[in-house]
């Protein structure tokens, strides 16, 4: 029997970016917040310092900051005819499980998602016509604009110390930057990164083809830096432990750094590490939740904590599970379409060349999270003409590396064989004279790429494990084989001695090996309750003081990084909760 | 090095009329003490990612209980003084191979002369 608790106002389900943000914001307008986080609690001093941090077998290889997948994992399967099978190790993405979430082991790549993906729908329906967008892809327009979200966007790169360079400033084109980005209103929090040399290689290249590079926007401080919580972040040290590993410099803006330390402080505010919630526990009435149930994984004794406001903060994928679970919503049926709780998962595409410069030292084991340079001609540039190739999205394409590991990494030419001698001797040669050109691709929602609930298998607290049905359609197939060549058309104009040229993915999607964490959808956002999940401040359409915040809203992916949005709609919902919802509680829109 | 160190003595001697970029200044170590401040105290504070730079001159490198040291450091027997931290902030490794602090270095030898007018202002 689960221990009841005395009320709180808002139980913040998960401590990572957005729960951070919401737990900061709700403190300061003075409301009483506890903060539930699976994982453990763990800072720079006593756990990211040298030279511990510095494991690539603890972090890399055996995931100590990841989801542990013997307590909970999804199945997976591609079609709903297949029977899906649990993922009982990690490999294609890779949630994190600690105070700090996903946020401590990402690269910091931060974009600003344009209208482009906010108006999905509108805008290419009036650009190439309704029948351009397939009937089983099931974009939507997300209900928020560009406009409506740039100050959030400018806050969240301010608290994660983002480098990069403005390429439109109110309207300004700007030498340097990205011209196809949307209008902001101020330069970056800071200067770019100092470029690594595969990128300046990448960037003239770009260039000499009629491109637009520009340096990757990236939460890894340029410079030393502190934000508008006080947090000092110390200048980027190009140590080259940036994915997967927390960072021993402070100079990655991850949520331990930048937010909550500074939420800490607040005698409002209490974090219980080690709570695993299983459910958001509804009223009566179904339209009020009254706080959640959970279990501290260390004792395994369970609580109920009651709350007058629920916020779920979790990793994109777990915020659907727990919706799932907590009976939140109508279930996704892809058969009939109707439901909207799993509906619109998206995952990420992409293709990669490996190019082979003899004689060049790149020094692959010094960079940044995000010291490569990258071009949107074929991705936020809307006067690219898709019709040509039948596509809708696009592809960022960057050049360089990041996170080369010593032993992991070992770019060898095609045709070397994997093991023994002759392949001692090329990992030798070629370990200084490798770089990549990268693509990554957008995926559309589709009508048959969903979650729900596993009728079969369970996790350690005995819930169902969530199912994961997903597979690349003809639209990521399309892209691709565009995206693929015009990496190689740029590859070859650097006249590299070897190069492993990209392929389009034309194979069914595998949990194996890595690919991306960018998991989106599940719980979208929209205009209407009867196909999507949250409304427009990400608040539940069905109980008004639950709140679901993180990439689970986003009706479809794009090429670019999620954070950037995931950090901009949590300080948008914050605002929301502070400046309408706490004056007159209930439904901010009626639908 | 030597250079720096007239500059700085100047200063601290009262002489405040060259321009800002050329004098010996302690506002502007102030700014350069930004890039150590994410981890390193500047106030009497626990140590954080890095030891507390409080009270540092005249401490054996090393040996403040609340923080832990590397072996190197432990080792390298030295007592911070202007010289022997002007001369570890110049090239960290080379100073004190195998020392585990993830920082670069500060090769502008006047920029190290400021910070270090800084320190002794701020810590003595």
């Amino acid at each position: 029997m689960a221990k009841k608790l005395k009320e709180v106002d808002v139980v913040i389900v998960g401590l990572g970016w957005t729960g951070g943000i919401l737990s900061k914001e709700l403190t300061d307008a003075g409301l009483k917040v506890v903060a539930l986080e699976r994982g453990g609690n763990r800072t720079t001093q006593d756990d990211y310092a040298l030279p511990g941090v510095r494991d690539e077998l603890r972090y890399v290889v055996r995931h100590d900051l990841m989801q542990n997948t013997a307590r909970d994992t999804l199945t997976v399967r591609n079609n709903i005819s297949q029977e899906a099978l649990p993922m009982r190790r990690l490999g294609s993405f890779l949630p994190g499980e600690v105070v700090g979430g996903s946020g401590v082991h990402w690269s910091g790549h931060t974009w600003r998602w344009t209208d482009m993906e906010l108006k999905v729908r509108s805008m290419y329906e009036e650009r190439y016509g309704k029948k351009y967008i397939p009937a089983d892809m099931t974009i939507q327009d997300w209900g928020v604009s560009y406009a409506e979200l740039e100050p959030y966007y400018e806050k969240f790169e301010r608290a994660a110390a983002v480098s990069g360079k403005a390429g439109n400033l109110r309207g300004q084109i700007q030498e340097g930057g990205n011209p196809f980005e949307a209008p902001r209103q101020n330069e970056y929090a800071l200067p770019p990164l100092t470029k690594i040399h595969a990128s300046e290689m990448f960037n003239a290249a770009a260039k000499n083809l009629g491109y637009h590079p520009f340096p990757r926007p990236s939460a890894n401080a340029s410079r030393p830096y502190t934000n508008q919580y006080g947090a000092q972040f110390g200048a980027c040290e190009y140590c080259g432990y940036c994915q997967r590993f927390g960072c021993e410099a402070n100079a990655k803006g991850s949520p331990h750094v930048a937010i909550i330390p500074a939420v800490m402080k607040s005698a409002n505010f209490e974090l219980r590490a080690h709570s695993w919630v299983t459910r958001v526990i509804k009223d009566k009435s179904g339209k009020r939740v009254t706080g959640v149930l959970y279990i501290n994984v260390l004792t395994g004794e369970e609580f109920e904590q009651p709350a007058n406001m629920v916020i779920l903060t979790a990793f994109a994928l777990n915020n659907v599970h727990i919706m799932l679970t907590s009976g939140i919503g109508q279930p996704y049926d892809p058969k009939t379409g109707k439901g909207v709780i799993g509906k619109n998962y998206c995952y990420q595409t992409g293709t990669s060349a490996t190019l082979f410069f003899e004689g060049k030292h790149f020094n692959p084991f010094m960079n940044a999270g995000g010291s490569n340079d990258t071009i949107d001609d074929f991705n936020t540039n809307w006067d690219f003409d898709r019709s040509k190739f039948g596509y809708i999205g696009g592809a960022n394409i960057s050049g360089g590396f990041n996170t080369n590991l010593p032993i992991g990494y070992r770019p060898v030419p095609r045709g070397t064989p994997q093991w023994g001698r002759e392949w001692k001797a090329a990992t030798a040669k070629w370990y200084q004279a490798a770089m990549k050109i990268d693509a990554s691709g957008a995926v559309m929602a589709n009508r048959y790429n969903y979650l729900d609930l596993d009728p079969t298998y369970r996790n350690a607290f005995g819930q169902p494990l969530m199912r994961m049905t997903f597979d690349y359609k003809e639209n990521e197939h399309k892209m691709g084989q565009h995206a693929a060549q015009v990496i190689n058309d740029i590859a070859k104009s650097m006249n590299p001695t070897h190069f492993t040229p990209a392929v389009a993915r034309t194979d069914p999607w595998t949990v194996v090996p890595y690919q991306s964490t960018h998991n989106t959808g599940g719980t979208i956002m929209g205009v209407n309750p009867k196909s999507s999940a949250v409304n427009r401040y990400l608040q539940s359409w069905d109980c008004h003081n639950l709140f679901v915040v993180g990439a689970n809203v986003f009706a479809h992916n794009s090429s670019y990084n999620p954070t950037g949005p995931v950090g901009a709609l949590a300080y948008w919902t914050a605002d929301a909760i502070r400046n309408q919802y706490l004056k007159n509680p209930g439904q901010l829109v009626h639908a | 090095m030597k250079i720096s160190r007239i500059f700085s003595m100047t200063l601290l001697a009262g002489f405040a009329a060259c321009g800002p970029a050329q004098a010996a200044d302690a506002a502007h170590g102030q700014k350069i003490f930004a890039e150590c401040a994410a981890c390193h105290s500047a106030a009497k504070a626990p140590s954080g990612v890095g030891p507390s730079l409080y009270g540092v001159f005249g401490r054996k490198a090393g040996t403040l209980d609340d923080f832990r040291f590397s072996p190197a450091m432990k080792r390298a027997n030295i007592v911070w003084s202007r010289e022997t931290l002007e001369s570890y902030i110049a090239d960290p490794q080379k100073a004190i191979p195998a020392n585990r602090m993830p920082f670069g270095g500060i090769p502008d030898a006047q920029n190290r002369a400021d910070l270090l007018d800084y320190m002794e202002q701020t810590f003595k």
